[in-house]
């Protein structure tokens, strides 16, 4: 499974986006507000979620804002990580 | 709503990281002084270590009570022996007990629950401990209190809505006496807990300043006597203040973000105001909710800035950390200690001001003149909450 | 204080299904179906017989998507809370004036064990906040807050079994004090592992059969749901009957007195301890009664007790009572007739000589 893959199904999954399946989300469709319409909570959802399913630390929302716009960004912010 | 008969409060009790009782916490806020550190009691594995307040006093009973409970009985003693209240004068009057408190009704024992979950049939000790330990009834039973008696969970709002709810029943003749407070330890749970939703800071809490990044936790407790005209009268005491209003109403917007706009925040305070009949210009300071976090501290300085126009304001959770259902009842505590006094403490944490909060605290230890201050809390899942305090004859 | 309190409208979920007329149902019937809830134990996993509630009405009131970060606690909560709207005519109302007070003995037990497993499998930097956020006593007035659009004050109040009765006393007191124009209260407990756990060490496991009025008998089963109420103040007509006097405090070693042939609801649910009490306090002129067969042992039992007694002054009849076991109180039970004049007493009696009292009379 790739990244954007991963991420789709834990989006599902993890955030109970019971009506979704993870085909269904576009990799550059916002995951805030428009789009797939998470909120705040979900952000810091995500976060820790990240943290536990790929080891990688999103520190405060200063660095999560721009990687956590859409799979295609949170999934290039997570190889970036794994790479280094 | 109308203006209602001001509740005396005759005696009060307070205990966190700034001090074992209200005259050393009162020293300490006006030293300017704080000193969190990160958690002593228990360990985290956390990569980043987070300050927190605790606090260093002994506390009555044992470990039969949860901490939590064992706080909120140092501050009724602390309240009963300033309002002169022995158990024979207790004996034979209404006296209800009203408390807020988060952790102090969780169940949520760790140790308890990690056998439990690898099968090793805990014993129940840690159950038994949390069934007896609910803080209104530990408190009632202390003292034989045969009143009403109410564990409030608001979360960040308890303490204050206890105060409100406590002064309630003493107008409305059902108690001669309440003792209305909050109480909360600190626990690996809730920091665990606050650290994961990214509004804790990992240096000392910045209220209101533009470098803030969230809460510091704390822990304590806090409990006014609140009494009858009748029975005041009766046993002589003067009153050191009293509530002459409270408001509290929901944002009904997000389970932990408060709404932009702070509606239910505005409510909450006309509520108050209006119960008090106070205008807002004669309001001399106010206790702030000042957490610390971004997104309350923007919203409570713009509330302040159209509801309460150049009147001072701070945070004294730059000396007690958060501490969450014992908050209100902390807070309320200061703000009539500083009525009394004359004078607020600086708003600990702040130095430079955010261009986006239209209004900055107070910097150092302020003058302040006026019978009238109030407190506010903004709550975990919207609640909002203000008690407005009246000074009593000198 | 003498304000007295309308009932709009009752809205309950149990083991009975969920709404009056489920409940109206199960009280003709004068039983319910038990289920089992799974406990591990150290002589293997156990089914416990317990009173479930079964939360799936809900989606007529709220969509799917809407409910995704709900937990079971506080859907019991919406749907008490949305049926007693509906009971009342109200859900289209504005919720500006509206209050919404929660009694919970525990709270969303699930969620705050969710959370410890949280950081217990995976650290502590993967707690979850979601659940964090969902295991504070005040989520579920939170969510029903947010869900109603209800601007006016918000309370959970946590007594253990004298939660209701207490937050009833606040309630009254917002609509005394014109603070708001109408009140959602109810009372709300979850099941759990860890609750059946517990349960099964304290008091054995129930052999399946609650009978409340046998003093000094074990035979409580755990129970969950929520029972909800639309109050107002008197003189907007009352669906369901009055709450005329709310009281709450502690015995203090004084026995209550009441009124010649008082007619008491009993708190009674199978916990012997607890039945010791009522055995040892009613009058012998008293006619007492217990629905607790029907919605099993919970520390928000009182709520349906409250909506037991407010479809009875409704109805204008008390009903039949369910089987109460061998009645070993010192007073004659009170059976089937008409609610009539005079008060019904919910008599709730807890540790320590605490007690709550809430008088209903017909409207």
């Amino acid at each position: 499974m790739t990244i954007k893959e991963k991420l789709k199904k834990i989006l599902v999954e993890d955030l109970n986006l019971e009506d979704l399946s993870p085909e269904e989300i576009e990799d550059d469709a916002p995951l805030f507000g428009e789009g797939l319409g998470l909120d705040s909570l979900d952000a810091v959802e995500l976060v820790v979620l990240v943290q536990k399913h790929f080891g990688v630390e999103i520190k405060d929302m200063e660095e999560g804002r721009p990687a956590l716009q859409s799979v295609s960004s949170l999934a290039a912010f997570i190889e970036n990580r794994l790479a280094a | 709503m109308s203006s209602v008969v001001p509740v005396a409060v005759t005696g009060m009790g307070c205990l966190c990281a700034a001090g074992a009782d209200l005259p050393s916490c009162l020293e300490t806020l006006f030293r300017g002084e704080r000193h969190p550190q990160p958690p002593t009691r228990f360990g985290s594995g956390h990569p980043v270590r987070y300050p927190v307040f605790e606090v260093a006093a002994r506390l009555p009973g044992d470990d039969r009570f949860s901490r939590t409970a064992r706080l909120a009985l140092a501050a009724a003693r602390e309240a009963l022996a300033a309002a002169a209240l022995s158990p024979a004068e207790l004996a034979g009057k209404r006296v209800g007990v009203c408390f807020g408190t988060t952790v102090g009704s969780a169940m949520n024992n760790e140790e308890f629950y990690r056998q439990f979950r690898d099968g090793e049939h805990p014993e129940m000790d840690a159950i038994e401990r949390f069934l007896g330990s609910n803080p209104a009834s530990v408190v009632a039973r202390e003292y034989g209190l045969a009143g009403p008696c109410q564990t409030v969970v608001n979360a960040c709002s308890s303490g204050t809505d206890a105060v409100g709810i406590a002064a309630a029943w003493i107008r409305s003749g059902i108690c001669d006496i309440v003792l209305a407070g909050g109480a909360d330890e600190l626990c690996r749970v809730t920091y665990n807990g606050f650290i994961s939703l990214m509004i804790t800071d990992d240096t000392p809490v910045k209220p209101f300043d533009r470098r803030r990044k969230g809460l510091n936790l704390g822990e304590g407790a806090a409990v006014l006597v609140l009494e009858s005209e009748e029975v005041r009268h009766q046993r002589s005491r003067p009153a050191r203040a009293f509530v002459a209003g409270y408001g509290s109403a929901c944002d009904a917007h997000h389970l932990t973000a408060p709404h932009p706009e702070g509606t239910g925040l505005k409510r909450a305070l006309a509520e108050a105001l209006t119960q008090s009949g106070t205008s807002p210009a004669e309001i001399a300071f106010v206790n702030a909710h000042g957490t610390g976090t971004p997104d309350n501290d923007r919203v409570e300085s713009r509330v302040l800035a159209a509801v309460l126009p150049g009147v001072p304001f701070l945070s004294t959770k730059g000396y007690t950390g958060h501490t969450l259902g014992a908050a209100g009842a902390i807070e309320a505590a200061f703000t009539v200690a500083c009525l009394e006094r004359g004078e607020v403490p600086a708003n600990a944490g702040f130095a430079e001001a955010d261009p986006e909060l239209p209004v900055t605290p107070v910097r150092e230890a302020t003058a302040v003149s006026g019978r009238l201050a109030l407190s506010q809390s903004l709550a975990f899942g919207g609640n909002n909450a203000v008690v407005v305090f009246e000074r009593g004859e000198p | 204080m003498t304000l007295r309190l309308a009932i709009q409208g009752v809205g309950a979920v149990g083991a009975f299904g969920s709404g009056t007329q489920a409940l109206r149902q199960a009280l003709c019937a004068g039983e319910v179906p038990v289920g089992t809830l799974q406990v591990p134990t150290a002589g293997g996993a156990l089914e416990l017989p317990a009173y479930r509630a079964d939360t799936e009405p809900l989606e007529e009131f709220v969509p799917t998507r809407a409910l995704r970060r709900i937990d079971h606690f506080s859907r019991l909560a919406l749907l008490g809370g949305y049926l007693a709207l509906q009971d009342a005519g109200r859900l289209e109302a504005d919720r500006s004036r509206l209050g919404v007070v929660i009694a919970t003995g525990y709270g969303a037990m699930q969620t705050t064990f969710a959370f410890l497993d949280s950081f217990l499998d995976g650290g502590d930097v993967c707690s979850s906040p979601t659940h964090f956020s969902n295991s504070v006593h005040n989520a579920a007035a939170a969510n029903l807050s947010i869900l109603l659009g209800a601007t006016g004050p918000s309370l959970t109040v946590s007594q253990f079994e004298l939660s209701v009765p207490t937050a009833l006393l606040t309630a009254r007191q917002w609509l005394a004090e014109g603070r708001v124009d109408a009140v959602l209260l109810g009372g709300v407990d979850e099941l759990g592992a860890v609750l059946g756990y517990c349960w099964q060490r304290f008091f054995g496991v129930p052999d399946g059969l609650l009978r409340p009025l046998e003093i000094g008998r074990q035979s409580a089963i755990p129970g969950e749901g929520a029972a909800f109420f639309l109050l107002t103040r008197e003189g907007e007509g009352g669906r369901h009957g009055l709450i005329e006097e709310v009281r709450q405090g502690n015995l203090g070693g004084r026995p209550l007195s009441f009124a010649a042939g008082s007619r008491l609801l009993l708190g009674a649910d199978g916990h012997r301890d607890c039945s010791t009490l009522y055995g040892g306090s009613l009058p012998v002129d008293a006619r007492a009664v217990s629905f607790s067969p029907l919605y099993g042992s919970l520390p928000v039992g009182p709520a349906f007790d409250l909506a037991v007694a407010a479809l009875a002054a409704g109805d204008n009849r008390l009903f039949t009572p369910p089987p109460q076991g061998a009645n070993g109180l010192p007073c004659a039970l009170l059976g089937a007739g008409p609610f009539g004049e005079g008060a019904l007493n919910c008599l709730k009696l807890g540790r320590h000589g605490d007690y709550g009292l809430i008088s209903v009379v017909r409207g």
